[in-house]
């Protein structure tokens, strides 16, 4: 009965061949560290579903915010859950990253084909920062507001242009209800939206090109 | 390799993957659920006698309104809501205390002393001073609360 319905389905949208590509590919005997970019995607759609979910009553004005945060940790029934789960997953993501970025440089997978993975996979990092500095001052506690201040005065101390990107950053000299703006549309729809391309296309290649195998000695000689 | 009878190692793993992402994806649809529905389950707040004013404000056999503050949270925010109650009494002894709210579909009802009903502009639906339905798509009468007087004050019951 399953298998006429899926049948019949494959027929008109052709999953199937999809499916075997993306599942049931052919890889080479490697270890458990090639886990850690699936792991890292893992972390990444963990963000998204909780971050949807966090949308839902988070307000990102600065009467709002600190107030609304409270409302989902202390109120709503499992908020605690759906925001620990952010905030813990934040971190966990960024670990991810690097860790998973530190096996492809240790086992010497961005080379040749796969450089353009590779590239799209330091993009992602600069994503995944970026998500990680917009999103510490979302909760708009005293941590917050210090950490975000420090954070952009750190971007101000470029020479020349740094005044330029401090203040295009905060969106005027100080940090204010147009930062907290900001911060919180970078945060939920420019980088989402980046993120997205590049997985894709970082995706598509791993896909397309297969995973490296795991380096032995003997190919040196 | 294998007659499908016995379960090879192939399809015990990917049993196994699919219980883990069922189990995974239970795992954030439950905690979900709940979070979305919750301020819907809560239950309304505890309701309190609330001070009209004067009992001898009410003229005789005409709807009187009564306009009256009420706090009410909701969500993180604590705002002032207006309640509007017309009260009616025949002999100044037993009052009937009616809501402004027009039983079709939410809009707010007034009182046309000129015409000697309740008329509501959203389709032009009308009650007479009772509350019953005289004309318009209304289902049924406007809702009543339950009213007190204690020295010479009105109180309703509400929240």
């Amino acid at each position: 009965m399953i298998a006429k319905i899926a049948n019949w389905f494959d027929e008109r949208v052709g999953w199937k061949v999809i499916w075997e590509a993306i599942f049931l590919r052919k890889i080479p005997k490697v270890n458990w560290f090639y886990t850690l970019g699936s792991a890292t995607l893992f972390t990444a759609v963990n963000q998204a579903v909780t971050g949807i979910l966090l949308t839902i009553y988070y307000v990102p004005t600065p009467d709002h915010a600190y107030d609304s945060v409270q409302y989902i940790t202390t109120q709503i029934p499992m908020g605690w859950l759906i925001r620990g789960l952010h905030h813990w997953g934040a971190s966990a993501m960024v670990v991810l990253t690097v860790l998973h970025m530190l096996r492809v440089i240790l086992l010497g997978a961005y080379k040749y084909p796969r450089e353009v993975t590779w590239f799209t996979g330091v993009f992602l990092l600069l994503v995944v920062i970026g998500f990680g500095f917009t999103g510490y001052l979302l909760p708009w506690d005293q941590k917050a507001y210090w950490g975000s201040t420090v954070g952009t005065q750190i971007a101000g101390a470029a020479p020349v242009i740094g005044d330029w990107i401090l203040r295009v950053m905060r969106g005027g000299p100080d940090l204010s209800a147009v930062t907290l703006a900001r911060f919180f549309g970078v945060h939920i729809w420019v980088l989402p939206a980046s993120l997205i391309l590049l997985v894709a296309i970082h995706m598509y290649l791993i896909i397309k090109i297969g995973i490296s195998a795991v380096p032995k000695k003997e190919e040196l000689a | 390799m294998n007659d499908g009878k016995q379960l090879d190692r192939r399809s015990f793993l990917g049993l196994i993957t699919w219980f883990i992402g069922g189990s995974i994806g239970a795992g954030y649809s439950i905690p979900a659920i709940a979070y979305i529905v919750g301020p819907a389950a809560r239950k309304e707040e505890d309701q309190a006698w609330l001070r009209l004013g004067a009992a001898s404000k009410v003229e005789l056999g005409t709807p009187t309104l009564f306009k009256i503050k009420v706090e009410r949270q909701t969500g993180w925010i604590t705002n002032e809501k207006e309640l509007s109650v017309y009260v009616l009494t025949e002999n100044g002894r037993d009052f009937v205390a009616m809501s402004n709210i027009c039983t079709h579909l939410g809009c707010r009802v007034r009182w046309i002393a000129s015409q000697d009903q309740f008329f509501c502009p959203c389709h032009n639906a009308a009650f007479s001073k009772n509350g019953e339905v005289i004309d318009g798509p209304p289902p049924r009468p406007l809702n009543q609360y339950q009213v007190k007087e204690e020295d010479g004050q009105l109180f309703v019951l509400g929240g």
